[in-house]
């Protein structure tokens, strides 16, 4: 494999609430290829958008390293900070706030254009607004340019995001959440003109979600981490990921996804997880942090050691979950659930 | 001299500025016509030849720039923008002249002001201050042209029996006389102006100093944002007036300017912690956010993405600090704590005070007409902000 873009090594990160120190990530460990698509998946809170931030420079981390082409990004100054800065953009989530409404989309467009010097004249400037433009779907560009932010859609603004990133020739875009607020029907066209820029750009994405199926839709081809609490709990190849779930967490979170056909989603099976609530991130549990509410909790190991990211049989990915790695089958905990169901 | 001078403002309206003014007023009338938009073309005169005759050179230079611009813009739908066709980028030519580029952005700043009058004309309050106000520069300005200054005191005016040379309002005085018998009228025309500036000037000061220690303790934080706090506390804690009345009593002002200094100095704490919580608040949003991932510095931060977001809550401010600064100035000029100048709208209260007016019904129109004319200044002012509010904001703004 090549050198990797981005890489994460033992990355922790806490946000100081009064005295209370929040730990948001701990120990993450990750890579970002050239040109590839990694999903980072997990329920609101789980600390996917501080991964986004911290990869993308926009937050720094507590403790650990971050690397861009294999160097640590604290020593890059004066214009090779710069030039990193710039290989790394992000798309936020809500394509309402992302947008200064004080400027026209020209406008938007042409500062990072001019600052950096991408663009020689006026002539060229405006040839490549619209170059940015047709690339992002938004044709024709004469009929956004002059347009404020609060004059387009949703889903015309999220894709003014996209063409603002893309700017500075980037070779990574973080796309936080970028499609889920905008209209399901738009989602899909989003979504196939963000594979296109890939590979037209040579861009690698990092997809943060919390829909797992639109993770499995974008990622197919690329990698997906799932996380839980903080840390990253599995992460492989996303058919791997998605057709043999290996953590629990996983598995529950795949069951749910509900089917087109409300006869198979009548059938499937449904994993019922022992407790229905997230823990806080100020008492995040002892050990595996899943274990509270794992349907395959092992006492005595579970609520004891803190599962590390490694390999497990059986599996081509790798996985944070102690009684897999260790090569035992997962074995179900008590029957209380079971009656429940029955 | 001083600022009246320099904004054109202390030029009153003089036959030189209406020449200025229609000479001026000649190039968006003849580019008007020529393009056949006759309306615009006739607004365009008339406000080159009103801003030439109220301000002289720099009103007429105004106009024309804005007016000009507004026609082009309505004339510039035609022309080939390459960003107006249809064709495909290898059809179209990005290529323009110097001439083409100085119309292109004439008309995009015609289309602005097009949007900020609407936005005025649609707010019907905003719209209202927006005359009063216009009718306070009307009398300011052309005033003068109608109505002489009545200065020396007139003896001769004093009626047969009266007790004094007070007199309610007749056909000839039509807001009456003063103690010394002169015109009521007169005053009110001419005693705005010095009040206004001074005010005005305090305010823009007092919004300066507060937006740009405000900004810098907002963004920067830390050490610098405690400093500055603590000292707008220590401000805060001290009751502004009655020291700006002792600091004014032992000061002697020749030049008002340094009371409006005094004021800025006393009354930026209020708007600075106003301007700091915003960009509190703006420097987290998710558009300052990209500006930092495309390393747009620190200087496209402040003035392109936050303070357009501010102006208009500053520009606002502004106005209710020049209203505040005014209220001030009256009081110290009525409690006889600055050097009397007249005309003045204050120094008429205050010797309304002094010369026993409160006592006397015929004195009644010299006593209130000062403070009608001030009351109503401050309700334009305030009614006017509502028109700002929309003009600055361009979600409120309707695009063009």
């Amino acid at each position: 494999m090549s050198q990797p873009l981005v890489e994460l090594r033992h990355v922790d990160r806490s946000f100081k609430q009064g005295r209370v120190m929040i730990p948001v990530l701990q120990d993450i460990n990750l890579t970002v290829a050239p040109n590839e698509i990694l999903c980072l998946v997990g329920e609101s809170g789980c600390g996917k958008t501080t991964t986004g931030k911290i990869i993308v420079g926009l937050l720094s981390q507590s403790a650990g390293d971050v690397l861009y082409q294999g160097r640590p990004v604290g020593e890059f100054r004066g214009k090779e900070r710069s030039a990193y800065r710039r290989a790394l953009q992000i798309v936020h989530q809500d394509p309402f706030a992302s947008l200064n409404s004080a400027h026209t989309i020209g406008q938007i467009l042409s500062y990072p254009l001019k600052r950096h010097k991408m663009v020689h004249s006026r002539a060229e400037l405006r040839r490549r607004i619209w170059e940015l433009l047709t690339l992002v779907d938004l044709t024709p560009p004469g009929d956004v340019v002059n347009k404020f932010p609060h004059q387009l859609s949703g889903g015309q603004r999220q894709r003014v995001s996209i063409a603002r990133a893309l700017t500075v020739e980037p070779k990574l875009i973080v796309a936080d959440e970028a499609v889920s607020m905008v209209d399901v029907s738009i989602r899909v066209s989003l979504l196939k003109m963000m594979h296109r820029l890939r590979d037209q750009l040579n861009l690698a994405i990092v997809f943060i979600t919390h829909d797992l199926a639109l993770a499995k839709y974008f990622a197919w081809e690329g990698r997906i981490g799932v996380m839980y609490l903080g840390r990253m709990v599995e992460l492989g190849p996303t058919p791997d990921v998605i057709v043999n779930p290996a953590h629990p967490y996983t598995r529950a979170l795949i069951s749910a996804i509900p089917e087109a056909d409300p006869e198979l989603t009548r059938r499937k099976e449904r994993m019922i997880l022992r407790s229905e609530d997230i823990p806080s991130l100020t008492e995040i549990p002892a050990g595996c942090a899943f274990h509270p509410r794992c349907p395959f909790f092992v006492p005595g190991l579970c609520d004891s050691r803190v599962p590390p990211l490694a390999d497990a049989e059986g599996f081509r990915h790798q996985v944070a979950c102690l009684p897999l790695t260790q090569g035992d089958a997962l074995r179900e905990y008590g029957d209380a659930f079971r009656e429940e169901q029955s | 001299m001083g600022i009246d001078h320099a904004i054109g403002f202390g030029a009153a309206a003089s036959p030189t500025g209406l020449i200025i003014g229609i000479l001026c007023g000649l190039i968006p009338l003849v580019l008007g016509l020529r393009k056949r938009f006759v309306r615009p073309a006739l607004l365009g005169f008339a406000a080159c030849v009103f801003g030439g005759a109220a301000a002289g050179i720099w009103g007429g230079a105004l106009m024309i720039v804005l007016t000009t611009a507004v026609v082009i813009s309505y004339a510039y739908v035609d022309r080939q923008d390459p960003f107006t066709s249809r064709a495909s980028i290898d059809q179209v030519s990005f290529e323009e002249t110097r001439f083409d580029f100085f119309i292109r952005q004439m008309a995009a700043l015609g289309r602005s002001t097009r949007a900020a009058t609407r936005a005025l004309v649609r707010n019907k309050a905003g719209f209202i201050g927006f005359l009063g106000l216009l009718f306070f520069f009307l009398m300011i300005v052309f005033g003068p042209l109608f109505i002489e200054y009545d200065g020396e005191s007139h003896m001769e005016r004093r009626r047969p029996g009266a007790s004094s040379l007070y007199q309610g309002p007749t056909r000839e005085f039509p807001l009456g006389l003063d103690w010394a018998g002169r015109d009521v009228l007169s005053h009110v025309v001419y005693g705005g102006k010095n009040l206004i500036l001074v005010s005005a000037e305090a305010g823009l000061l007092t919004t300066i100093v507060a937006v740009a220690l405000g900004s810098l303790a907002g963004l920067l934080g830390g050490v610098v944002d405690q400093v500055f706090s603590a000292l707008s506390n220590f401000i805060l804690t001290v009751p502004s007036f009655p020291l700006l009345l002792v600091l004014a009593s032992v000061i002697t002002f020749d030049n008002m300017t340094y009371l409006a200094l005094l004021f800025a100095a006393l009354y930026w704490p209020t708007l600075m912690r106003a301007v700091r919580a915003q960009v509190f608040s703006l420097r987290e949003r998710d558009y300052v956010q990209a500006a930092i991932a495309l390393d747009l510095g620190m200087f496209h931060i402040i003035f392109r993405e936050v303070l357009p977001n501010m102006i208009s809550y500053i520009v606002v401010n502004m106005i209710f600090t020049i209203r505040s600064a005014m209220y001030n100035l009256v009081g110290l000029v009525f409690l006889g704590m600055v050097p009397i100048q007249e005309p003045d709208w204050g120094v008429m209260i205050y010797f309304g005070r002094a010369k026993g007016a409160i006592f006397n019904p015929n004195a009644a129109s010299m006593l209130i007409s000062p403070i009608i004319a001030i009351a109503l200044f401050q309700l334009f002012l305030v009614l006017f902000t509502r028109s700002l509010e929309e003009i600055f904001n361009p979600r409120l703004r309707q695009g063009l």
